[in-house]
């Protein structure tokens, strides 16, 4: 039975998120920091600090972000942009074809 | 065997009851604004959702094999982003295999040409691919301006 961490979202919390147990990617104490902090206010510390890892090795490709995206928390993800933009890098061109009984769309010259 | 007919990257795919794919917007580069002071962390993300549309011929017997389509995203300089996607195909004869990997952020910690991967896996063993394309990436930087009175 895997856990989350109700502050970083961390998905595999070997215990419940309570009776002293520290959650291993974000440091939080349960039944200690969550008892003058919300969850969302010790998310925000974590955040703050860099939504560093804090116990142990950190997991191959583990990122902060994308585990509060993959929990549907977005609001709480640092914003570094005012804007942002896809492109497409290539020339169009949109040929009709009104005849297809064989009428060249471009017609040889002579 | 499965043969690829479309992958590409784009902001949102549209499958309708008829699971007819549209795609929106296809991309092959993004750009962000920041505020010239920013200082991009490494490891951010921008909370943007996008997709891989990819699309496989398949083959009578193919319905019978666990496929998986597996994908990966490389920074400019060559390291993995986050874990690799495995989604388990679903196909049925005579008919073609689509999947729609959905993303829900960005990296941005690098400038440069970001590697989308794609491949197909059956039984943990590679048996396709990959697939590779390239996502741009460029920040420009947005000059403050200050009023004086």
């Amino acid at each position: 039975m895997r856990y989350t961490c109700p502050v970083c979202m961390f998905p595999r919390l070997p215990y419940p998120p309570r009776d002293y147990h520290i959650c291993p990617c974000c440091g939080t104490e349960f039944g200690n920091d969550d008892v003058d902090f919300s969850y969302k206010q010790l998310r925000e510390m974590w955040v703050a600090g860099g939504g560093n890892w804090f116990f142990g090795r950190t997991p191959e490709y583990w990122n902060p972000w994308v585990q509060l995206l993959r929990a549907n928390i977005v609001e709480d993800i640092p914003r570094f942009f005012i804007d942002l933009r896809v492109q497409f890098d290539a020339v169009s061109e949109a040929v009709e074809i009104r005849n297809l009984m064989g009428e060249p769309v471009v017609r040889p010259t002579a | 065997m499965l043969r690829p007919y479309i992958c590409a990257a784009c902001e949102k795919v549209i499958i309708d009851k008829d699971d007819v794919a549209s795609l929106i917007s296809v991309f092959s580069k993004i750009t962000v604004t920041v505020p010239s002071e920013a200082d991009i962390p490494k490891n951010a993300v921008a909370p943007k959702e996008w997709a891989v549309f990819s699309l496989w011929d398949t083959d009578l017997g193919d319905e019978l094999k666990e496929y998986a389509l597996c994908m990966q995203v490389l920074y400019p300089d060559q390291t993995q982003f986050s874990e690799v996607t495995k989604i388990k195909m679903k196909i049925e004869p005579n008919k073609r295999s689509q999947v729609v990997v959905r993303m829900l952020g960005f990296p941005i910690g690098q400038v440069g040409r970001y590697t989308i991967n794609t491949w197909i896996e059956e039984n943990q063993q590679r048996v396709f691919g990959p697939i590779e394309f390239k996502i741009g990436f460029e920040i420009v930087k947005q000059e403050q301006t200050h009023k004086t009175i």
